[in-house]
This record gives C-alpha cells, structure tokens and sequence, in this order.
C-alpha cells in the first residue's frame, strides 16, 4: 500500500481530557499539526434542568440554577428569582438587593479568577493557575460563611435572600477589596506580561466582530471583539443603575483580548462591590412573599449578565405552583459555536488556547 | 581535608589493593560493577528524590502547601511515591507494538545511565575516563530521541505519535546549538576530555568566559530534557501525555526516572563545561562543590520551569534554527578572535 | 418601556405577516403562522431606527394542541426587545430555518430539535445535540412519558462505529 502526500487525521478530544475543562469533547481533524475542522459534540453533562423545573415548585427551583454555571453561582440564580419576582411583581428591601449584588459580582470575580487560571493552565501555566486558586478560595470563603456552601450558595430566594451575612463578613470583603490591587499586578507580572504567554495568544483565535454578532456570541467574548455591550448597563436590572462602573471594550478580537477583558472586568467588579459595600443599608433582608408561590398566567422573559455570557429566563406561569416551560438561554451554550469559526489553520496547541479564551463552562453548556 | 577530597579514591584504591595484580582483569571488572552499582543509584535516588524536591520548589514559587504529610514537612513523600509506582499494575494496551513498547522505556533509561559513566564526580572520580567524553556525551544523549520515537510509534495511539514525532522535530533541532555552544570550551582547552576540561578551568571558570555559551547551553538543554517551557513533548494540556500516553505503572516510572536522570546529567556536563567542576573554595571536598553546582543548576532550571509557560511548536522551532544557532555561531567566531588575539598577545609577551 | 417607534414598526410588520400584537410586563409580542416567521423575523431585524437584530434566544414550546417557537429579539445598539412567537402543527412541525439570518441560531435550531421534535427547513446540520443520536421521542413534550428509575437503569450498549 502507498500513501501518497499527507493524510488528515482526526482525533477524538474529550470527554476525558485535560484541558477541556469539563466534559466536553470534539473530533479535530487534523492536517499534521494543524487544526482543519473542528466538530463539538456536547451534552455529557445535560440533566434536563428545564425539564426538571416542570416538576418543581418556583422556590424547588432555585437550587437547581446555581448548577447551571457552577463557577458562579449566586448570579444564575439572581436571573432565574428577578424573573420570578417580575411575574410575581414582588418588591426586594434595599439590604437584599445589595446583598445580591455584592454576591452576584463576588460570583464573577470568582468566574473569571478561574478563567484566567485555566487559560494559564492550558499553556503549562502552573504559577499564575495557583495564583488565581488562592485568590478565588477567599470568595469561596465567603459564600461559605454566609450560606454553608461553598460553589454553589443557593443565597438568593424569591423576594430577598436566605438571611443576613454574617458580623465577620464585611471586615473580610474589606480586607479582600484592599488586598486586590495587589493580585491585579501580580496576575499581570506573571501571565499577561509573560513573553511567551502573549507570543501565544496575540493575535490567534481572531473573532471578527461582525462574525461574533452573527454567531450571536455574548458577554466578554463579544466584548473582546469590539462591541461595547453589556446588560447590567444596557438594560439595568437589580440596582447595578445606581453603581458607577465602566464596561471595559477591546478591539483585539483575539484569545489574548479575550483574557485579559476579564482581568478589566474583575476590576470594574471591585468598584461595583466597594461602592456596595459603601452604600449598604440596614434593614431586612426579605419581602414579604406568600407562602405559595403561585403567579398569574403570564409570561415574563428576563435577561441577566452572567460571567460566561447573557443569561436569558424565559418563564411561562400557567397559574399553578409549577410553571408551564423555564427556558434557560445560556451564555456559553451559543459561545461553543465560535470555535469552529475561529480554530481553522491554528496548531493543536492554539486549539488548547482559543478553547480557554472561549470561557466555557459545561454546566451551563450542558443545562 | 584532602583524605575527604579523596575519599572515593581511595576507596577505590583499597578495593583495587584487595587483588593480587591491582590492574588485572578481574579488579578492573569489580571496580567497574561497582562504579555502575553507585552510579544506577546515584541516579535512581536523585530522580526520586529530584521529583519530591520539584514538587516542594513549585510549591513554594506558587504559595501552595505542597506534599507535607510524610515525615518532618513531607520530605519522606517520595518514597511513599515510589513504592505506589511500583505497586500499580503494569498495563499493555493491546494493538500495540509489544517489543517497542517494552523496550523504549529500558532503552530510555539505559542511554541516561550511559551519560553518567563519563561524569567526573571529583578529582579522579569518573567511572570511565573518556578521552571522548563530550563527543561520547552528545553520540548517546541523541540515542534518546530514538526511545521516544519507539514509544510514541509502538503506543498505537495517535496523541502518543505526535507527541513522538515531536520529540524528533524538538530533540534533533536542539541538538545542533547544544553541541554549537561547547565548541567554544573546546576550542579553549583543546581537548575532549571532561576532566581535563575541568582542570583547565582552575584559576577560573569558563562561564566568565563564554557567558553567551552557556545561556545557550542552558536554554537548549531544558529543551533537551523536555521540560517547561520546551514540554511540548508531553504537553499534558494538548496530547495528554504524549509518549508516555498508555503507559502504566512502573514503565511510566522508568520514564520519569530517565527525565529526571537526563536533568541531572545535563546539569552536570554544564557544571563540567562552564561552572568549573569540583573547584571551589577549599572548606569543602571537591565532589561536594560538583554536587552542589549540580544543585545550582537545577534550581535554575526549576526555577525557568515554574515561571514560564509553554511555547508554540512553531515558535520553538523559529527559536532554535533562527536564534539560537546563529547565536552559537557567533560565539564561536568570537571564541576563534579571542583565542587568536590571546595567542598574539603570548607571543609578544614571550618574545 | 417599549418605544412608540417600535411599537408603530411591529403594528404594521403584524398586518403584513397576519399576526397578533400583545404587550405584557413592558414586552412586545407578535403571534404569527409558521410560514410568515422567517419573513417576521427578516423583517423585525431590518426595522428602520429601532432594528431589532440580534436573535437573543430560540425555544421551543409545547401548548398541548400546537408546538411554538419563540425567538426573543433584541439589539446591540439600543433597548428595544420583541418578542416573535410561531405556531407550529404539532403532527407535522415544520418552521422555515434562521440560521441563513443568524449563524448562530444552528445549535438553538438544534436543542429545539432534539427536544421537541421541530424540523428546521434549510438547517445545515440538524442532528441531535443533548441526547444520543439513537434515543426515542422528543423530551421536552408535555406527552413524553419520563421512565421510572427502575426502567431508566437499562444499560445501553454502544453500537459499531460510535
């Protein structure tokens, strides 16, 4: 038998494989080293989540939604209840809603500590990875003192939040707030200023901005492409009108943009946390809401910025204790999409890195 | 003093003077099992105990805790990772090629074994003593692309055989400026011979004078052994494991102590080659200095390791054949000048 | 909260494609036929001043007696939101494809697929993409029957070629 010229191959990445995060996987066709096409197949991790929510309660729900994007929990759930809370037009006390906010952003200071750390990871990076892990456990820490779980909070409920935070919890988040600036510098010093690690994301992985749009690609991945988008100001929800922050924009559109956009956005988190943290009120922490969560017959479709993307809760109430249909429109769901029309012509090894940058997170890919 | 310096001289010399002919055949073959008895463990202990020290050192570069709960601070850790190594089941996939399979990991760790014989621990402390040593050292070492091929090839699986073809396209492009930053030293001392090249650097060692040599050394050694930055070899992150991918057990152990062991070894020739051998100041034996040269250089490379991350293939291979070998050569131009510009100023001097 | 701009432009979109126009909680709704969508949606995202042109999301929805898709559309460059919703035969649910508007709607065309059962005209690549290439029915409808646990431990074997 001959073989004449080179023969494209393909291999099968996932669902157990290092640096696929999770459980995703894709068969990559390759051409020697370079990437030709790249199918994702996902689902390894679907639980029905939407299916689940037909048979529960609204409150059974909420649990359910901190799972979604497990690295971040208290904002899908922030989504899912504030979607709740508009069919059921129930008014939040002040304290409540900053409680939710301070979490919602503690969440993706959290999100984005882990992007940035498995990023690093992904090109051999152990240093900056530990870094980031040491940072993140001191969110986690928080969630923990507050709500006994570490990853997944479940704190938010229908009309407020779970309970008040505990006395040793503001000292800590100031403590936290000063010492960032600090771990700003030090992300920087040791994996965005790295000669070799921008040698190998700049200007790999680029996604145009018009190809982000119509591959509706949302959050800081479109950020990172020069559209300068974001829900919390676009259409504010909560109180983030009240918070003077910025939403940081690059025009890069390349794996290099598209981690160092979060590095800024952990920043404008700080500023919305500390004048959090400023303003909080006292008071109490939960409305007054009915035993029964029973909302009329209606439709309500809420959308929130999560770390991985836009978060869509498209809730149909049929005016029992069940709803009709929870449709959850994940961020990172559509984002897996991108990476098909970004890889073509990149190494195996720039595979590795775009996937990073594409900041997924198979819970919520998976639902 | 100096019956510490020699210590293993003379030890040697007792176990030679137990013969009735001290140089028959018989002492030389006793000497030379015994030379190769010390140096397996030499490098079976160092690699074992290198893993534990690796382990601590980025532990403490990344503010982790590390392994800490064997013995004082966990330093009994690694033998604790010895022994799970050799308890865990020793698993040939099938469809491989069971010949290669079995012999890339021997053959591994036979070539860095091999490496070890010509090393001069001390004055007079060297196993076999090369007047080839260094071109001995290169003939060898390269024989390890060849294990990784064999591994990767016979492995059966597609990440193994990248990874194993990238060891051929990393290890033989490394090779040239490695050998490319030597030929300066050679050109000095005018010898193959490691341990004349040790002496030759008494009064000082040649890293003052062929600075440029040894960065290239060092860079393309961490290339050689196949460790971060230049991982890409195994790239954990892209193809698993690359050749080691279906490897289990103690085979995989054999293949981490050849790492280890190559680590070392190349260590040890830079100590050799630039950082002046068993030289320093007298408070301590000769082959202590060597040791803790060895030591120097390794938490050099630990150091690189840790901090940086890994390059692209493509750069990696810009940077040997555009940067690094153009570098070499120009040291060793300015090697010829300067030894060309010294033997003129001795003539005038002289004369 | 929904502009009066937008409000005019979706009126006269529902008179062209035979729709009805509702507005509940601040949103706009346009209930139309399965065959006017692509034409609604092509239309909704070449509004003059207020285009609504980014597809936000795409689901399906089973109401018992028909199937609906619901597209929620919104924009990058200004607040406005509507909301589209196509009725679909329960029997035979077919809907023109938005991936030729949107490239991204591919994988949203295809969870609706997998879960309800939804034929997109035109879709490049309309495979299953939670639940395996070979599994029965279509979860997300009101009549699929959920097994019990004791059904459920059924191992699957793996076919040839998977």
């Amino acid at each position: 038998m001959t073989i004449e010229g080179t023969q494209e191959y393909s291999i099968n990445m996932g669902p157990q494989h290092p640096s696929t995060h999770g459980v995703f996987r894709m068969v990559v066709h390759l051409d020697g080293e370079v990437v030709t096409k790249v199918e994702p197949k996902i689902g390894y991790l679907h639980r029905g989540l939407e299916k689940m929510a037909e048979s529960r309660t609204y409150t059974q729900f909420i649990p359910y939604t901190d799972r979604l994007d497990y690295l971040a929990g208290p904002h899908n759930s922030l989504g899912y209840v504030q979607a709740v809370e508009k069919l059921m037009e129930i008014e939040v006390p002040e304290r409540a809603e900053y409680l939710r906010v301070i979490f919602a952003e503690l969440g993706r200071i959290a999100s984005h500590l882990v992007m940035i750390a498995s990023g690093s990871l992904d090109i051999s990076g152990w240093t900056p990875w530990s870094y980031c892990f040491r940072d993140r456990e001191r969110i986690l820490d928080f969630f923990e003192m507050t709500a006994g779980n570490r990853m997944t909070p479940n704190f938010v409920r229908i009309g407020g939040v779970s309970h008040d935070v505990p006395d040793e919890f503001m000292p800590a988040l100031k403590s936290f707030l000063e010492d960032m600036p600090e771990m700003m510098e030090e992300y920087y010093g040791i994996f965005f200023g790295n000669e070799i690690a921008q040698s190998r994301m700049k200007s790999v992985g680029i996604l145009p901005k018009e190809l982000a749009e119509n591959l509706l690609i949302t959050g800081a991945n479109l950020r990172a492409s020069g559209v300068q988008y974001d829900v919390r100001k676009a259409e504010p929800y909560s109180i983030y009108d009240r918070f003077d922050f910025k939403i940081p924009v690059l025009y890069g559109c390349d794996t290099y943009d598209r981690h160092f956009i979060r590095l800024l956005e952990i920043q404008e988190s700080k500023k919305i946390i500390e004048q959090a943290f400023r303003d909080i009120p006292a008071g109490p922490v939960m409305a007054k809401v009915p035993k029964v969560i029973k909302p009329p017959v209606s439709k309500v479709y809420h959308r929130v910025e999560n770390p991985k993307g836009e978060m869509g809760w498209y809730i149909v109430s049929n005016g029992t204790t069940k709803p009709a249909r929870v449709r959850i429109r994940t961020g990172a769901f559509v984002n897996v999409q991108m990476l098909d029309a970004i890889v073509k012509g990149w190494k195996i090894q720039d595979l590795v890195t775009i996937f990073a940058s594409m900041d997924l997170v198979l819970g919520e890919v998976d639902k | 003093m100096d019956a510490l310096n020699n210590l293993f001289v003379n030890i040697a010399a007792a176990i030679r003077g137990l013969f009735a002919d001290s140089h028959s055949f018989s002492a030389d073959l006793t000497i030379n099992i015994i030379a190769f008895i010390i140096l397996f463990l030499i490098m079976v202990v160092a690699a074992l105990f290198l893993s534990l020290v690796e382990r601590k050192f980025a532990h403490w570069v990344s503010q982790r805790s590390g392994p800490n709960r064997l013995g004082p601070h966990g330093w009994f850790q690694f033998i604790a990772d010895a022994v799970k190594m050799l308890g865990k089941e020793d698993i040939t996939p099938a469809n491989v090629d069971k010949f290669f399979f079995k012999m890339a990991p021997m053959m591994l760790v036979g070539v860095t074994l091999m490496v070890f014989g010509v090393i001069p621990f001390g004055k007079g402390m060297v196993a076999i003593d090369l007047d080839l040593g260094i071109f001995y050292f290169f003939a060898i070492s390269s024989l390890s692309t060849l294990a990784m091929l064999m591994a990767g090839w016979a492995s059966n699986n597609k990440y193994s055989l990248l990874g194993g073809l990238r060891a051929v396209a990393q290890m033989i492009s490394y090779e040239i400026p490695l050998l490319f930053s030597l030929l300066g030293v050679i050109m000095i001392t005018q010898t193959f011979n490691l341990s004349a090249i040790i002496e030759a650097q008494e009064t000082i060692p040649f890293v003052f004078l062929q600075p440029l040599a040894f960065i290239i050394y060092l860079i393309a050694g961490i290339a050689e052994t196949n460790r971060a930055p230049f991982d890409q070899i195994q790239g954990e992150q892209e193809i698993v494991a690359g050749p080691f991918t279906e490897y289990s057990g103690l085979r995989w152990g054999l293949f981490m102590l050849a790492e280890y062991g190559n680590v070392v070894a190349t260590s040890a020739i830079a100590v050799t080659m630039f950082l002046g051998g068993w030289y320093g100041p007298g408070f301590l034996p000769g082959w202590l200095w060597f040791i803790l040269k060895i030591w120097l250089v390794i938490f050099l490379m630990m150091w690189i390791r840790w901090t940086f991350v890994r390059m692209r293939i493509d750069h990696l291979m810009h940077f040997a054949w555009k940067i690094l070998l153009p570098l070499a050569l120009v040291n060793i131009f300015l090697t010829g000048i300067g030894i060309y510009v010294y033997e003129l100023l001795i003539a005038r001097i002289g004369g | 909260m929904v502009s009066d701009s937008l409000r005019a432009r979706v009126g006269e979109l529902a008179v062209r494609v035979n729709g009805e126009v509702e507005e509940s909680l601040g949103e706009l709704e346009l209930t139309v036929n399965d065959r006017y969508a692509v034409e609604a949606l092509t239309s909704a995202k070449n509004f003059a001043d207020v285009p609504c042109d980014f597809l936000h999301d795409l689901c399906g929805m089973d109401l018992e007696d028909h199937l609906e898709v619901v597209y929620q559309l919104s924009s990058l460059r200004g607040p406005q939101r509507l909301r589209i919703i196509a009725r679909v035969e329960r029997d035979n649910p077919v809907i023109d494809s938005a991936t030729p508007l949107w490239k991204g709607a591919d994988f949203l065309e295809r969870e609706a697929f997998d879960m309800f059962g939804i034929q997109f005209r035109g879709h490049p690549n309309l495979k299953r993409i939670y639940m395996w290439d070979d599994f029965e029915g279509h979860p997300m409808r009101k009549d699929y029957v959920v097994e019990s646990h004791e059904q459920r431990a059924v191992m699957r074997v793996r076919k040839e070629g998977e």
